[in-house]
């Protein structure tokens, strides 16, 4: 297998493993995160795409806490109006639309952090692994991922959501079990390199064991691609969610998510409009910026790359 | 499809008035909705309908019509286990006649096109007789004949058994049939024997009639009137395999009409063609082509109505946000509809389960949950004057039904809390009552249905203001192993329900096949034992009452609603969607406006 | 080269294998097909058995497994045991539904390609000009737009552009709700007016999302060569901007596009089932979901062993396309 890779969750060229890994010297490792941070700070749409996040991982998870309707309230009439007491309505059972909206955008962002973290520490650990040890690990780890590639993951969330479970964090795992192999591949990559390098044999000569070549030695070396393909994969997570779950096959009742609320009132587009828009907002906002806080963390990491990228 | 140029116009000119009209009428049910000569009511009886049966009336001839549904039509023979479905019926209505017509209502009448009668000749043992008229001929020009009846009958009565009791023919269901010994008197005159009385027989014969004379031809089979339960292994073996396998999706030449409408294409999972029948015994007329489409998801088919691409909806799954989008297109000269259908939820009590087998545990929950709450939520979207339903075997439109639950079951938590109190349970610190041990909480066990993941909640909220703890039970495959096996404290589905109340014995009888709660109320048991060995339906719809009293009063299951049909139209004159047989049951009759 | 394609086909067989059975047992493993059986009336549970036996669904999975993997590798890809599907074969109703799927995403990626690769070198050529903003803008927007909300958007929207249309004389043009039944009679002009009227909506929805990744793809990969020392050297050789952009540079940014063209097959598949869902089609999407909720063996194990057989297929492609392309890279 060709090894290109797409990042194409993410959507961006990742030139990753043709590109010169960036090699830090150790004692100055924080004046580099310095560096990073600055570069991350000025980068002003990193800043109000940050900002908007907050706003919305806010908004998820002390909103709640504030709003005068729960989510589960199903006391009110349908289908109310925009109005004071409903900013954005309510739904067919009576549910308040904003209440509902931040318990909604709670779920998606749960599971796509935690698939961003389970992806990322599997993938790194898989990549890592590979890259490092090569011969039958790699072998093995590669032929994996081909397996896993020749089953659409839509396929596989609609047989285990229908038939099993179709709890927030089952839907999670089945993301999960998928998102990790662009990350393996990109680390894989630059482990290859990486591996080649004096500093890595220096490890090995002193006796270093293979968990700690990778985890003290690789992954620093790598972590600034790993934060960018993290922060990708929340995104890509997000709008695979939201797509399952409006085909029907992802999060199921009583759990919800931004998909499922547009599932459930996108047929209201013509007659109350705020009951698809308000969740349409949410989502690609969320997207949106998690998206460019990816953009400004590359450019931030790789500052070679901002020449290129505008 | 062609389009006149001046009706933008007019419709633009009637919007302007229709829309003040609709923003006045706050949101209440428009089944009684403008451009139409007649009521939604009203246009649940066919034209062609009078007091002793249906003739298909004169109608204005008319260009095609595309008609959406949920599902796709799959095969011709709809009375094999394999392809029975409603969407099936929904196109062979049209093609496939029989003994009845059913109307809006559920009323039978007799199918006077191609029947001269349909009589009871002997009352003991019960002896039914089905004369069918003369010169009625299928499209290929083969008589539609006492042969297509008798193959009916054969095929579904499970009379002939396999060496090892198994069955040649694949029937979805033998209600009735197997009770029968059937033969052609003549090529005109179906008699059926039945062993013991049975008195639905009105329900046989009415979309179960396939062309013999095609098995006979491909299967090998010199007359099938000969075919009896005695006949070679081997014969009813070839009869059966073209039977179970060959009618399905469709095939020209095997596939013939002898209604108003023949089949004439069909593409898989997309689409069924219907045309007028050049060789049909009744009054000419009708759209000269059905297109009976499928459109999974219902906003796409109002939108499809809305853009022009159908002229009928029709749903056999409520769904708020359509029905919306419908009810606000009535300016554009859509009119919308929502009448009941033929399922209806209930909650099953499981009689095992400790805490419910108490009498005041029951009556206190049937007494906390808000029905009508529920249905405002759920179901007045649809259909703005649904109501709880009040029996387990009737339906409201139904000869003898009475609301037997309306007492029982009023939403009055204050009620239900004195329920228990009286019976000596006291409530706890978490305001659960408890007693001896026993705390009223318990599981309501449902499928991942979203409307029914809805009624839990509002029942939780309910029913803790009555001191009763309900829980969630949401798995996708309880109706899989768990609902037969009674692993559930309450079961949350929907039985299908209809004119003929024979298959609800099975469901509460003690021990009966589908009694899965283990209900047991000898009273009721001993009605519906007498109800089924009648030969009059009316006696036996009477003791049926008497049944589903008895049932009410053991506080076994309680209904909650009927699940509403919703349909949409625009261009013809009446549409009604028919429970069981779809829009398309009098489609023959369809004129343009 | 055949020697190379011939190893990554064997390599395959495996992982095909494996993969078929992992999904056999989980399809097998996630509920009874014959569920819905229980609540007609008058069906007892001997019948239910009765009926499980002669489907072979009482035998053990492993067993069924093997039976069906014998069946379909002899060409007998069996028959629907949902009920209501009336023993549909499976091999017509996969091969059907992915013509439906396929017509509408092969004209829909043909056209993100051409115009994503268009935009996309634009962009590169007149960097930090308001083209290149607004078009990098649009695709990132686009990139974060989740499809379903695109095709409903331009679904509502199609209708009420229909509305104008009718208000203002002219017939009705965008079709919501599926390929016409019959297909397109007609004179010529009528075929195109009925062709475009079904396809533009969802074409739109599915081309736009593939359209953003195209294009920064392609934008990317163009600056990067214009940047490079070979563009540089025939820059200073004299030779022409445009002859520059499109003899060395255009070439050479061709190459990730086309990989990214045959590897982006799984995503543009579950695109093209959404789109499909909001508009009606029934192809591999409404298949899946359907053969999902019947618990349908037979007929997911068709989806699943064609999708796969695809995806290795494309996955190839793009190798072979990106060693013929790139001729640094040697397949061996």
């Amino acid at each position: 297998m060709a090894n290109i890779n797409l990042a194409s969750e993410g959507g961006v060229v990742n030139s990753a493993p043709q590109s010169d890994s960036h090699e830090f010297d150790a004692t100055k490792t924080r004046t580099q995160g310095q560096l990073v941070l600055r570069r991350f700070l000025r980068h002003r749409l990193a800043m109000v795409s940050l900002a908007v996040f907050v706003f919305l991982v806010l908004f998820a998870f002390v909103g709640p806490f504030v709003w005068t309707y729960d989510y589960e309230d199903v006391t009110s009439k349908s289908y109310q109006p925009m109005s004071g007491a409903h900013p954005l309505g309510t739904t067919q059972v009576g549910k308040d639309m904003l209440a509902l909206l931040m318990r909604g955008t709670g779920y998606s962002l749960q599971i796509a952090l935690i698939v961003a973290a389970l992806a990322t520490a599997i993938g790194v650990t898989f990549g890592a692994l590979a890259g490092y040890l090569r011969g039958f690990i790699d072998t093995a780890l590669m032929r994996l991922v081909d397996l896993l590639l020749i089953i659409p993951q839509i396929a596989v969330a609609a047989i285990v959501v229908k038939g099993f479970s179709g709890s927030w964090y089952v839907v999670a795992l089945v993301l999960a079990a998928f998102a990790w192999m662009s990350i393996a591949r990109i680390t894989r990559g630059e482990t290859l390199s990486l591996a080649q390098r004096e500093f890595i044999e220096a490890a090995r000569a002193c006796g270093a064991s293979t968990p700690r070549i990778i985890f003290k030695h690789l992954v620093p070396n790598m972590i600034g691609s790993i934060t960018v393909n993290a922060t990708l994969a929340i995104a890509a997570a997000v709008l695979t969610e939201a797509a399952l779950s409006f085909l029907g096959l992802g999060v199921q009742p009583p759990d919800t998510s931004l998909g499922v609320i547009v599932l459930e009132n996108y047929g209201q587009f013509m007659n109350r409009p705020w009951l698809f828009w308000g969740p349409f907002i949410v989502l690609v906002s969320l997207s949106l910026a998690v998206n460019f806080i990816g953009d400004g963390l590359r450019d931030a990491f790789d500052p070679r790359q901002t020449k290129v990228r505008a | 499809m062609r389009r006149t140029k001046a009706l933008p116009a007019i419709a633009l000119v009637a919007s302007a008035s229709l829309v003040l009209g609709a923003c006045g009428g706050g949101g209440g049910g428009s089944s009684d909705a403008n451009g139409g000569d007649s009521t939604i009511a009203e246009m649940a009886v066919a034209r062609g309908e009078s007091a002793d049966g249906y003739t298909a009336p004169e109608t204005k001839e008319s260009d095609q019509v595309v008609v959406s549904t949920d599902k796709a039509f799959t095969a011709y023979n709809n009375a094999t286990e394999d392809a029975n479905q409603s969407y099936n019926t929904f196109a062979l209505v049209l093609t496939q006649p029989g003994a009845h017509i059913l109307n809006g209502n559920n009323k039978y009448s007799l199918n006077k096109n191609v029947m001269e009668s349909v009589e009871v000749t002997s009352k003991s043992p019960q002896v039914v007789t089905w004369k069918l008229k003369k010169g009625v001929t299928w499209s290929d020009g083969e008589a539609w004949d006492c042969d297509d009846f008798y193959l009916a009958w054969f095929s579904q009565s499970n009379s002939a058994k396999k060496a090892d009791a198994g069955k040649y023919f694949k029937a979805a269901g033998t209600t009735g049939y197997d009770l029968m010994s059937g033969e052609c008197k003549d090529d005109q005159t179906f008699v059926g024997s039945f062993s013991s009385p049975y008195p639905d027989y009105i329900g046989l014969f009415n979309n179960d009639v396939l062309p013999a004379h095609i098995l006979e031809k491909n299967a090998g089979v010199a007359d099938i009137t000969k075919l009896n339960k005695d006949s070679a292994a081997a014969d009813i073996q070839k009869a059966a395999d073209f039977w179970n396998e060959k009618w399905n999706g469709f095939t020209k030449d095997l596939m013939p009409g002898a209604g108003p409408y023949v089949l004439t294409a069909f593409e898989p999972n997309q689409s069924v063609t219907l045309e007028r029948n050049p060789k049909w015994i009744g009054a000419k007329g009708g759209p000269a082509k059905i297109i009976l489409k499928a459109v999974p998801d219902p906003v796409a088919q109002a939108q499809a109505l809305e853009n022009g691409e159908v002229a009928v909806n029709s749903m056999a799954q409520p769904d708020a946000n359509a029905a919306t989008k419908l009810k606000g297109l009535s300016a554009q000269g859509i009119t919308f509809g929502a009448g009941p259908g033929l399922s209806f939820e209930h909650l099953d009590i499981q009689f095992k389960n400790p805490v419910l087998a108490k009498e005041e545990v029951r009556k206190a929950f049937f007494m906390c949950v808000k029905r009508q709450d529920i249905i405002d939520k759920l179901i007045s979207e649809v259909q703005s004057d649904a109501k709880p339903l009040g029996s387990l075997i009737f339906f409201p439109k139904d000869e003898g039904y009475k609301d037997v639950y309306a007492e029982k079951a009023k939403g009055d938590p204050a009620a239900a809390k004195k329920i228990l109190g009286d019976a000596g349970w006291t409530q706890g610190a978490d305001g659960v009552f408890a007693k001896d041990g026993l705390r009223a909480s318990f599981r309501i066990s449902h499928t991942d249905i979203p409307r029914r993941k809805q009624t839990v909640e509002l029942i939780q909220g309910q029913c803790k203001e009555a001191g009763i703890e309900v829980k969630d039970d949401t798995d996708p495959n309880f109706l899989d192993e768990r609902v037969s096996q009674g692993d559930y404290d309450v079961a949350l589905f929907a039985w299908s329900g209809g004119p003929l109340k024979s298959d609800k014995k099975s469901i509460y009888e003690t021990g009966g096949g589908q009694n899965w709660q283990n209900l047991s109320v000898p009273a009721a048991d001993a009605a519906m034992k007498e109800a089924v060995s009648q030969t009059s339906i009316s006696d036996s719809l009477k003791l049926f009452a008497k049944a589903d009293e008895e049932i009410a009063n053991a506080y076994g299951s309680l209904p909650l609603f009927q699940m509403p049909n919703m349909w949409a139209f625009k261009g013809l004159d009446r549409v009604y969607f028919q429970s069981y047989y779809g829009a398309l049951w009098n489609a023959n009759e369809w004129q343009t406006k | 080269m055949i020697q190379y394609i011939l190893r990554r086909l064997l390599i395959s067989i495996p992982i095909l294998l494996i993969g078929s059975f992992a999904c056999y047992v989980l399809v097998a493993t996630a509920g009874n097909p014959l569920a819905e059986m229980r609540f007609r009336p008058g069906v007892t549970e001997a019948d239910l058995r009765a009926a499980e036996v002669a489907l072979g669904l009482d035998k053990p999975v492993v067993i069924r497994y093997w039976n069906w993997l014998t069946d379909f590798l002899s060409g007998d890809w069996g028959q629907s045991i949902a009920l209501g599907q009336a023993k549909t074969a499976v091999f017509p109703a996969v091969t059907d539904a992915l013509w439906t799927t396929g017509r509408l995403v092969i004209g829909a990626e043909l056209l993100a390609l051409t115009l994503g690769v268009a935009v996309g070198v634009l962009a590169a050529v007149r960097q930090y000009s308001i083209f290149d903003y607004l078009a990098t803008s649009t695709a990132f927007l686009m990139f974060s737009m989740p499809i379903f909300c695109v095709a409903v958007i331009v679904k509502n929207y199609g209708i009420q552009f229909n509305n104008v249309l009718e208000s203002m004389g002219l017939d009705r043009w965008l079709t919501t709700a599926g390929p016409r039944p019959g297909g397109f009679t007609g004179s010529f002009g009528e075929v195109i007016f009925k062709y475009t009227g079904t396809f533009l909506l969802p074409t739109v929805a599915l081309m736009l999302i593939s359209f953003a990744a195209y294009s920064r793809f392609e934008r990317a990969s163009m600056l990067e060569i214009l940047h490079s020392d070979f563009v540089r050297t025939a820059r200073a050789k004299g030779i022409s901007q445009g002859r520059v952009i499109f003899r060395h540079a255009f070439r050479n940014a061709l190459i990730p596009v086309s990989t990214l063209f045959s590897l982006n097959f799984g995503a543009v598949l579950s695109g093209a089932i959404i789109t499909e869902t909001v508009f009606g089609w029934a192809g591999m999407g409404t298949l899946l979901v359907n053969s999902v909720r019947q618990f349908d063996p037979p007929m997911l194990m068709g989806w699943l062993a064609v999708t796969a057989t695809l995806i290795v297929l494309f996955n190839l492609i793009a190798d072979v396309v990106y060693g013929i392309l790139d001729p640094r890279i040697r397949l061996g």
